[in-house]
């Protein structure tokens, strides 16, 4: 599978020159499988971007279909829903995939981002694009084509946000953004999820002197993410969900401190590659 | 009076190198009366950066005041509000203004933005003290020296032009709306545009008549006037149910109220900055082909202006 980065910055987008390199776009992520299924991992602003590139597919044509799968719903992670131009074409259809205690209040929460009061769209309604929201179970497979999902919830703040693993003839890719784990880090089912991922896309939105005075937020530092790593035993880590404050030389740093932290405690075989939009990884 | 831009871009935010002089962030405006505090006008992600700014002052102790006017709620004009930092520290006082609206209260909407599951931190754990006020269109106040006025415009769900006179200067803000001739935007969702050149019955025409006179007669004679002119004429005719003007609309009603300086503002957000370079000459052409006296400039990120006694 192929996996792309469209928005790899947390919390709110970041424009300006000093983030040209990583970029400010909010998180989004696609899975392409070997047989060309879509998923689309969260909608910040980073979907815009995505969407404009496929409209010279079939979605340009109102004949794509892709899975959405929604990590949670705070704004930089549903941002992008409304400028995604494949969703204003008849025709093209979306399995969205996030959490909820049911579908309907999922599908709720993504109406009250188009309520009139906010945006002109008024309702999910108003899309030409078709939507099939659903509620995942916790640690259930389920199946996007020919790849297999399974999602577990990691605590972020005062609320949850999901985690997804998700695999093609035995390879797998992890997305776990927006994870503020306790001091015992990860749960054990969460682990298993992580094990042995030959790419694993984790919140890497702090140094961890920033996480220390902001641990309510419920975001990991370089050094929490390096930690679920090694834990895990993947193949390559990817930092993630860059704070709206970090230059690119700010990021770099963060590369360099998360390296340094791997090779000093037993993660030395562990690849590691800071996200940044536009980079392609082939799993 | 200095007028400063923290945010320019309409819709949504666009980092990256294709925007990095007009700059990617949504609508916010500060009008900085001399020796007053802060009018920030909307509050699109822009107004992260004049927080950070206003964090090294008087807020950063708890002892600022900000008067924030709202155009209208949509995303890209509230969307940077969460990420104000002086509205975390206990102290400040923030009084927040925007239309009244006939079925919710403006605190409700703004509660509802950051409610769960949307952001994690409610209005009700705000640290400074934030008053809301809700304004009927046509309305006239003071901010401490500055006269304040507002009126209505041409966009879904309605949004308000403001006038600000302070120090011998005024600036008006009008944005987002779209011209006063083919459609007529309140709070109807129109799913299909009308055809160009469709008539339209007369009860609306009036309406837009009456909203364009009362623009016209807000704008008359002001030293800066800032237009929403997101649409190429192009894409004004695919999409005039958006609620967007071109920069001829913004000329005419320049023209036509005798304005001193034309700022084009909120910019698509997929114009590159040499999109944005090429309309702002195209439209100082056409200005002076038409013997206009103004001059037309476009508002970028960081750019300041100062206007009356203290130019």
């Amino acid at each position: 599978m192929k996996v792309q980065f469209w928005g790899v910055r947390g919390s709110i987008p970041a424009p300006g020159p000093e983030t040209n390199r990583y970029g400010g776009n909010t998180s989004c992520v696609s899975v392409r499988s070997a047989s060309g299924e879509l998923i689309i991992i969260d909608m910040g602003t980073g979907l815009m971007h995505l969407g404009n590139a496929l409209l010279g597919t079939e979605f340009g044509k109102g004949g794509g279909k892709a899975t959405i799968l929604l990590s949670h719903a705070h704004w930089d992670h549903i941002q992008g829903l409304g400028f995604f131009a494949p969703v204003f074409i008849p025709g093209n259809h979306f399995v969205l995939r996030g959490h909820g205690k049911s579908s309907s209040m999922l599908e709720g929460i993504l109406e009250g981002q188009m309520n009139p009061n906010f945006s002109p769209l008024y309702t999910l309604k108003n899309l030409g694009a078709s939507f099939d929201v659903r509620a995942v179970v916790p640690g259930e497979p389920f199946d996007a084509g020919a790849l297999r999902v399974t999602a577990r919830p990691n605590p972020h703040g005062s609320t949850t946000a999901l985690a997804f693993r998700i695999e093609e003839q035995g390879r797998a890719f992890v997305y776990a953004s927006d994870a503020g784990y306790p001091d015992a880090g990860p749960t054990a089912e969460v682990l298993g999820l992580y094990r042995g991922a030959h790419v694993m896309v984790h919140d890497s939105t702090y140094t961890p002197a920033h996480q220390a005075t902001r641990r309510n937020r419920g975001f990991s530092s370089y050094e929490q993410a390096a930690d679920a790593a090694i834990a895990a035993g993947v193949g390559r880590l990817v930092t993630f969900h860059y704070d709206q404050d970090y230059s690119d030389e700010d990021v770099d740093a963060l590369r360099d401190a998360c390296r340094a932290y791997l090779d000093a405690h037993g993660g030395a075989k562990i690849e590691l590659v800071a996200a940044a939009e536009g980079m392609e990884l082939e799993i | 009076m200095k007028v400063k831009f923290w945010g320019v871009r309409g819709s949504i935010p666009v980092p990256g190198k294709s925007t990095n002089r007009y700059g990617g962030n949504t609508s916010c405006v500060e009008i900085r009366p001399r020796g007053g505090w802060p009018i920030v006008i909307d509050a699109g992600t822009g107004i992260r950066r004049l927080g950070k700014y206003l964090m090294d002052g008087k807020f950063g102790e708890g002892h600022g005041t900000a008067h924030i006017l709202i155009s209208h709620t949509h995303w890209d004009h509230i969307q940077g509000m969460p990420f104000f930092s002086p509205l975390y520290r206990r102290g400040n006082k923030m009084h927040v203004f925007a239309r009244q609206q006939a079925d919710t209260h403006l605190q409700a909407v703004f509660a509802s933005q950051t409610e769960d599951p949307y952001f994690p931190v409610p209005l009700t754990a705000l640290e400074a003290d934030v008053q809301f006020h809700e304004l009927v269109e046509g309305a006239r106040f003071m901010i401490d020296k500055t006269a304040v006025q507002c009126t209505r415009l041409n966009h879904p769900w309605v949004a308000m032009a403001y006038r600000l006179d302070c120090d011998g200067a005024s600036v008006v803000y009008c944005s987002d709306t779209a011209p006063f001739t083919d459609i007529l935007l309140e709070h109807e969702f129109i799913a299909k545009p009308p055809l160009p050149g469709e008539l339209i019955p007369a009860s609306m025409a009036d309406k837009l008549a009456a909203m364009r006179a009362g623009l016209v007669a807000m704008c008359q004679g002001v030293d800066l006037l800032i237009y929403d002119t997101q649409f190429t004429v192009d894409e004004y005719r695919q999409r005039p149910h958006w609620g967007h003007s071109t920069p001829d609309d913004a000329l005419i009603i320049a023209r036509e109220a005798g304005v001193k300086h034309l700022c084009l503002y909120h910019h698509a957000p997929m114009r590159t900055d040499e999109a944005q370079d090429a309309i702002l000459m195209a439209t100082r052409w056409t200005a002076k082909q038409a013997g206009d006296p103004f001059d037309v400039i476009a508002a970028y990120e960081g750019l300041e202006l100062t206007l009356g006694d203290d130019a």
